[in-house]
Formats: C-alpha cells, structure tokens, sequence
C-alpha cells in the first residue's frame, strides 16, 4: 500500500496535482476548425471519434425507428411508412453503422483520450497514424451515407449474406460502396490497433508493469489484439466481395460450390471476435467504475485479467455456432457448441468479481454507476439467453427468429450501456465540465424503461422471422410495446446529448479528481489535462505514481533511450519536450483521409468489369484517377514530412524490450498481414475442398515461369539484406545498388506475372472463367498488389539513399522496408505451390 | 558486414530448396504418389518460409515475443482454414 496523498495507479487512491499550463504547444485554438483537421493529439482525436460516433449513433438510431414504425403492424410488401427496398436497407444498414460506424469508434474514442493518461504516456506510439485512423473512419463513414444516393445502399442484412451479396442479386453502385466503406474502415481499424498495441507494450511510465495496468488498458489491449487479427479476417471477407462486384471474380456466386459457406466462416470468424471487440471495453470501464464506486478493489483482479486474456482468445474458435444451420458436418457443430460453452466459463468469473466486488464495498450511486450495473444486469439477460443459441439443437429452431434479435441487441446494447457509463464518467476528466447530476439519474430510467420495453418484448415475439416485415398478428401487442420502447430509448438518448451539450455551455467546472476512491492516472492530472498530459514524467518505480523532473529522465534517456519519429524525422527526446520540439500537428492525415474518400467513391462505379456510360461513368473514373494519384501524393508528402513523436521504451516495455516502436509497429501490421493473406489461401483451399481437391488442376500450364519468378522474388530479399549490410558499412554506392536490384527483380516479377496473364486472358481464361481462375488472379493478384507497394517504397528509397540517407548511421528504415519484403517473399513461397504445382 | 557469408548461404539453399519443389513435380512424383509429393512440397515451403523470417527478417536476434506475434497471425490462418475445410467434408 502507498500512502493516500500520492497518486497511484489502480488499487489506491488517485489525487490530482497541479495542473501543468494549458499551452496547446502551437496547435491552434480549440475553437478553430483547422485545429481539429490537423491535429494528431490523442485527446484531439478521442473527442473527434466520439463526436463522430454520437452523429452515427443518431444515424443508426433514426433508421431502427423506421424500422420499428414500419413493425407497427404486419404488413404487406408497399404498405407502411417504407418500402419493401427501404425497409431492407434499413434494416442492413442499422445493423452496420450500429456494429461498424457507432459502438467500436465510441469506444475507441475513449481509447484515446484515457489509454495514453492510464499508462503515462504523452500520447500514441504514431500521433499521425492515430489521427489517420481517424480520417479513415470518417471517409468510410461518409461513404455509407453516400451509398444511400447511389440507386440502393446495400439491402442485404448486415451479415452481408452470400449469395444476396453480389451484383446478380444486388446490383445498385450503392451497395458496392457500402462494401467499400467497410474496407476502409478495416483500414482504420487495422491502422489503430498497430498504433494501440505498440503504445500499450512499449510507452508504459516505469514501474507500471502488466499486472498493475489499470483494467480499461487491459480490456483495451485485449480488444487491439482482436481488432488486428479479427478485423484482417472481415478485410479478407470484403476485399474478395468487392472483387466479386468489381471485377468479375466468382467466389460467392450461386453456382460455386461452398462460396455462400466460405462468406459465412470468412464473416464469422470475424464476427464473433467482434462482440467480445464491442463489450470488452464496456467490461472495462465498467470495472473502473465499479471499483471507484464501490470503493472496493475488484474482487479476484489477478483472474479477472486471466478471464479476459482467456476469453480473447476462446473468441476465435466459436465462430461456427452462427452457422447451425448451414451444410458443415455435425461433428464441427458439436465441437463448436463445446467451444461456445467453454467461453461462457471465464465470462461468468467475470461476472461474479463485479457483483462480489459490490457486494463488499459500499456503492454510491452517481450515473455512472447506475448506468454500469445496468449494463451487468443487462448483460446478464443477454447472457443466458445466448446460451440457447449456442445449443445446436434449440438454435434449429431459433436462428433466424426475433429471439437471436432480442439476444443480440441485449448483449450489444448493454455494451452501448457500459460505454456510456464511461462517458458519464471521464465527462469531467474531457470536458473540465461537471454534468447534471439529476438529469444524468433522469436519462437513465428513461433509458433504462425504453430498452427493455424495446428489447424484451422481443424475446416474447420470437417467432417473427428475423428482418422480415410479415409477422403472425398474435405478434402484434409485443411489437407495438417494442416500437413505444424505441421512442422511449430514443428519448433517453436525446436526454443524454441534451445534459452533456448543456453542461459543456454552462456546466460547473470540474476538479482534476472529481470522484472519491478513483484509483487510475488520469485522474492524478488536471481536467481537461494539458497537451503533453503530465507535468513531468510520470513513474511507478517508488511503488505509487510520482512526476519526475527532466533531469532524472534525461538520465534514463540515455540510458538507452532512442530516437523517436512517427515516419518522420528522428530526434533524441529528453526530459519533458522542453529541450526537443514534439508535434501535434499534421495535414496529410487529413488530407490522406480525403483522397481515400475520392478513390472509393470513384472505384465503386467499376461494377463487374466497366463502368457505367456517360457523364455518370465520367465522374466515377475522374473521381477514381483523382483518387489514386492524390493518395500517392499525400502518402509520400507525409512519409517526407518532418515530425518528431514522443519515444517510449523508457519505462516499461514487456514483452518488446529492444524492440523499437517503428520495428514493432511493422511486426504487428505484418502479423495482420498473415490473417488477410491466410484468409485469401484459407478461402482458395476451401473452395477446391469444396470442388473436389484433386479434380482441381492449376491454372497455368507451366510452373516453370512461376519459379523464375520464386528465383526472383529469393534474389530480392537478399538484395535488401545487402542494401543493409551496405548501410552498415556506410556504404552509398552500396546501398543504392542494392536498392536499384531490388526494384530491377521485383519490376521482373511483375513482367513475368504480366506476361503470364496476358497469354491466360489470351487462351480466354478471365477472372470470371471459373472458380478456379477466380482464387488464381485474385490470390496472385493481391500479392503483385504488395510488390507494386514494395517497389514505390523502394523508389523512394533509392532517392533517399542517393541523397546520403542510411548511410548516417540511421539505417532502421532499410530494416523495418526489408521486413515488409521479406513477408512479400515468404507469401510468395506459399502461393507458388499452391497456384502452379499441386 | 559479418553475416554476409551467412545470409549468401542461406540464398542459395533457398534456390536450390525451391529447385527442388519443382523437380518433385517434373519427376512425376505428384502423379505417382500425390500425398507423399503434397507433403514434400508443403514441407520445402514451411523450411523456406522459417529460414527467411528467422535470418533474412532478423527473427532469431529478436526477442521471442515478436516471433509470437508472427505465430498468432499464422495460427489464426490455419484455424481458419482447417476448420472450415473439415465442416464440409
């Protein structure tokens, strides 16, 4: 135990010392719009993400209200406030923006702001990367609310079902830009999680090790983890959709044997992630908030922590029970009910330490108390009605009922329910603002009343069938309930926004702690804290949080402290930032955001191989050149651009000690490489499972020009080798002729793959020849995607190293580029037996 | 500098173990004995793959846990694959 003056991190109590000044450090005003478009600051972009999730949520909430107006009765395809294409998009499209463009961003929002604060870091491991993540986000939001003016945004489902997906029966341009929106939102998703876990592994304050992280850190580390394999899997998912849609691939086509199967693994098994992905930052902050209100350490922390590690990773072998009712054997299915049960176990701990944890302290009840335990009580229905769903005998009878709705929405809804409990929470710490207390209490009753006037009823009309407007009229008395239940919640959510937006105008100002018995850092610094956090380094070391002057960091800065650049520039930071300038602002994220959202919109219009005719098909390619050649630009401006971020691997690094952020962000990114790529080879294996194994003969002829080009992709890795060994001998003229083989062999491979294709389109083996030439051009194709990648990095390179870089001494860059190559190879050493021998 | 010895090694096994994942094709192995000519051929690629991510990517000077990282994507890959391949036999 410390003593109860000093800050401390989780298990004490946290008091604030004096806050550091306000200096934005050169950013401009906050009441600025160019503040907010270039700003990189992790607290900048947590406001920016859960703003925008609160407009989503609006967006989300708006359609279920439709949907439920047009549930106020049965009803008869025309009838009813929408149509029958109205109502199916509503419906698909709640369920997206909910799952994809509300609930995960909103808690990323908090992510942001109170991660960096929890583990005594200045900000996020790349403060340009985070804000891009953002940028992508938005794009990818934007897109979905331009999909509904593109004929038909996309209308089947959330799931995105197969065969409903694809142009045969879902022709409009808006659904492929739907399609699209989730791709870059992938992108957003993957760029984050990079960013996140090299954060939390490597700029933890010294002495905070992994046992003493608070838990929302853990619970948000664990949703990282999952993001970056789970959401590699989805991108996968989507990339070869938009294929399907775009170029004439024949993955999920009616007529491919297993390709509506193949959809739902490559879904589910991102999709079931994807719920513990949304609650388990609830679970976090609930835990924050069940401790601070209780006044009570939580109950078996040690196995708390265990429990999450265990169910994050159980979280991707339960996929198949979503898909009880599909044509996969038996034996599958009931391993898979094994492994659904087996995943309940750790849950239920959980569950008990926060009721125990109750039971022993003494509870206060403030809102965002009231808010968490509902959000356990809630999630406890959701729960055990869950349990039904994973028996594959009651699932023949409930899947594609109101049952799995009601299910559904309690456990995702309760999650909603716990991340506002955290908003309630960290409001002062964001805003410098107290809330309304009574209105706070208010919304939740409201809130409390309206869900499950919405949801329960639906346990009690499970027998309508899922996202069908036709329902027997006994159901009729239940869904009338539900729909007053919707305006209800609606109203508690508008109480919400009302009392926040209020107490932001008007609100008293808040205290650096405003909550007895907090326990976690960011609480010890002033609301809202200033731009560098702390007003020093913070440090575990003497057992309880302390702020050390620059000196003593200075010290452990040399101590093995290295340089520290978000892409950018590197410099040797010491101290608080006093001696080196760090940055918070840039424009390309922004700006990279914005040509990601021209290109996609452009690319959409390509549907099955051309664009549409006219000035319509004009401004699609206008759009898709504009696109390509702005993001090339932007990419390369920001790869160039001069930008200094905070370094760690001052304080606690486990288990990455000496492995600098740069490297480790690669080895993550790459790390989700391997799921998007082993989901490509995944679905291709599958589908000649599917076909017959051995009845499926590659498509080209020969392998022989396929090992030419193994000898060359071989020959490339060991260039960039030598280009680093040059670099280490300081060598120039070494570096760039290393360099210059390397693009020379990798421009080879993509001669000899043209040359290959042009004799295949030439014997009339296109894309859409079979499902055969399908996985061939599409796998290959993805491959030869990241050699062009390969190569513009390496062109870049080549002008570097010719204007002296690398060879200073600083040659991480040519380890962290050869990283990436080598990966390329090594796919390569798959792909080639794979598509051209057996 | 001192390990170019050992990374020009290593490229040349790399070439001939890929040679040699043809000739198992251009013998008429995969005709005469295809699981055996399977099993060869997935073995070459893992050997190639190992050898290129432990020296060429560094992976055996790292600390371990970055090797983990990389065994979680491809562990996530063959769950992946497996079991969807089984629930449709």
């Amino acid at each position: 135990m410390t003593d109860d003056n000093q800050p401390r991190t989780d298990g004490g109590t946290a008091t604030a010392l004096p806050g550091d000044s306000h200096d934005d450090d050169h950013l401009p005003p906050r009441w600025s719009l160019k503040r907010w478009l270039v700003t990189t600051n992790h607290k900048d972009v947590g406001l920016l993400y859960l703003a925008t999730a609160m407009f989503f949520l609006v967006f989300g909430g708006v359609l279920a209200l439709l949907i439920r107006a047009q549930m106020w009765s049965p009803r008869a395809p025309g009838t009813g406030v929408l149509s029958a294409m109205a109502y199916n998009q509503a419906v698909s499209l709640h369920g997206l923006i909910m799952v994809f463009w509300f609930i995960s961003p909103f808690a990323t929002g908090f992510a942001n702001y109170i991660v960096p604060l929890q583990i005594g870091a200045e900000d996020l491991a790349f403060p340009r990367l985070n804000a891009l993540s953002y940028w992508l986000y938005l794009a990818s939001g934007i897109l979905v609310f331009a999909s509904f003016f593109q004929g038909s945004s996309f209308a089947g489902g959330w799931t995105l079902y197969a065969p409903l997906n694809i142009p045969a029966f879902m022709p409009s341009i808006g659904a492929t830009t739907t399609v699209f929106a989730i791709v870059v939102f992938c992108a957003s998703i993957t760029v984050g999680g990079v960013n996140f876990l090299t954060t939390i592994h490597r700029m933890r304050a010294p002495g905070l090790t992994m046992r003493s992280l608070p838990l929302f850190t853990w619970s948000w580390l664990l949703t990282a983890w999952m993001m970056l394999l789970a959401f590699a899997a989805l991108l996968a998912a989507v990339m070869i959709l938009l294929s399907d849609r775009m170029l004439g691939t024949t993955y999920f086509a009616a007529t491919t044997a297993g390709g509506s199967v193949l959809w739902t693994h490559l879904f589910w098994f991102f999709g079931h992630p994807e719920v513990y992905i949304v609650f388990f930052p609830a679970l976090g902050a609930m835990a924050e908030i069940f401790q601070t209100f209780s006044g009570n350490r939580i109950v078996g922390r040690k196995w708390f922590i265990v429990s999450m590690v265990l169910v994050a990773l159980q979280s991707f072998i339960v996929w198949m029970h979503h898909m009880f009712l599909t044509s996969i054997n038996l034996e599958v299915k009931t391993l898979f009910m094994a492994t659904t049960i087996g995943i309940s176990l750790p849950f239920d701990l959980m569950v008990f330490a926060l009721i125990y944890t109750l039971i022993k302290g003494r509870i206060r009840w403030d809102t965002p108390m009231l808010y968490a335990f509902g959000a356990l009580v809630l999630f406890i229905v959701g729960g055990i009605t869950g349990v039904f769903l994973g028996a594959v005998v009651l699932d023949y009878e409930f899947r594609g009922t109101y049952w799995v709705v009601a299910h559904f929405h309690y456990v995702m809804v309760s999650g909603v329910t716990g991340l506002i409990a955290g908003l309630f929470y960290w409001f002062p710490k964001m805003t410098g603002k107290t809330y309304d207390e009574f209105l706070g209490k208010l919304s939740f009753a409201v809130y409390f009343t309206g869900f499950n006037l919405l949801y329960f009823p639906l346990f009690l009309a499970w027998g309508t069938p899922r996202r069908v407007f036709a329902y027997r009229p006994e159901y009729v008395g239940w869904h009338r309930l539900a729909s007053v239940g919707a305006v209800i919640l609606g109203i508690a959510f508008l109480l919400i926004i009302y009392n926040l937006a209020k107490s932001i105008v008007a609100g008293d100002d808040a205290a650096a702690n405003p909550w007895p018995y907090s326990t976690t850092a960011e609480w010890a610094v002033a609301s809202p804290p200033p731009i560098e956090n702390f007003p020093g380094k913070p440090s575990y070391v003497s057992g309880s949080l302390e702020f050390l002057d620059d000196d003593a960091t200075a010290a452990a800065a040399a101590d093995g402290g290295t340089a520290a650049t978000d892409g950018g520039h590197a410099a040797l930071e010491s101290g608080h930032g006093d001696d080196v300038h760090v940055d918070h602002a840039s424009y390309w994220p922004v700006t990279i955001g914005l040509f990601t959202l021209v290109t996609a919109l452009g690319l959409s219009g390509l549907q099955v191989g051309s664009y549409p005719s006219g000035l319509e098909g004009l401004f699609y390619q206008g759009a898709s050149v504009l696109g390509v050649v702005g993001l090339l630009g932007s990419i390369t401006a920001m790869g160039y651009e001069n930008f200094t971020a905070h370094e760690g691997g001052l304080g606690e690094a486990w288990p990455f000690e000496g492995v600098e952020n740069t490297k480790m962000g690669m080895w993550v990114f790459l790390a989700s490489d391997v799921v998007l790529f082993g989901a490509f080879i995944g679905a291709a294996i599958f589908l000649r499972v599917a076909y017959g194994w051995t009845q499926w003969h590659p498509i080209p002829h020969n392998p022989i020009p396929g090992l030419v080009n193994t000898y060359l992709l071989l020959t490339s890795s060991f260039t960039v080798i030598l280009a680093l060994v040059a670099a280490q001998k300081r060598s120039r003229k070494g570096v760039v002729a290393s360099l210059t083989l390397t693009f020379l062999l990798g421009l080879g491979f993509l001669a000899n793959k043209a040359i290959e294709w042009v004799v295949l389109f030439s014997e009339g083996t296109g894309l859409d020849s079979s499902v055969r030439a399908s996985t061939y051009y599409l796998t290959t194709g993805l491959h030869m995607g990241h050699v062009i990648a390969g190569l513009l990095v390496t062109a870049y390179l080549i002008w570097r190293a010719w204007n002296g870089a690398y060879t200073d001494g600083n040659d991480e860059t040519l380890e962290y580029f050869g990283l990436y190559w080598h990966f390329v190879d090594i796919v390569w050493l798959f792909l080639f037996p794979l598509f051209y021998i057996v | 500098m001192a390990r170019t010895k050992l990374y020009t090694g290593i490229y040349v096994a790399l070439f001939v173990i890929a040679t040699m994942q043809v000739a198992v094709e251009q013998i008429g192995l995969l005709e005469s004995s295809y699981m055996l000519a399977l099993g060869l051929i997935t073995v070459f690629s893992l050997v190639k793959a190992v050898v290129v991510a432990g020296y060429f990517q560094h992976l055996v000077w790292e600390p371990r846990s970055v090797t983990y990282v990389m065994l979680l994507g491809f562990v996530g890959f063959l769950a992946l694959t497996v079991a969807a391949s089984y629930s449709i036999l």
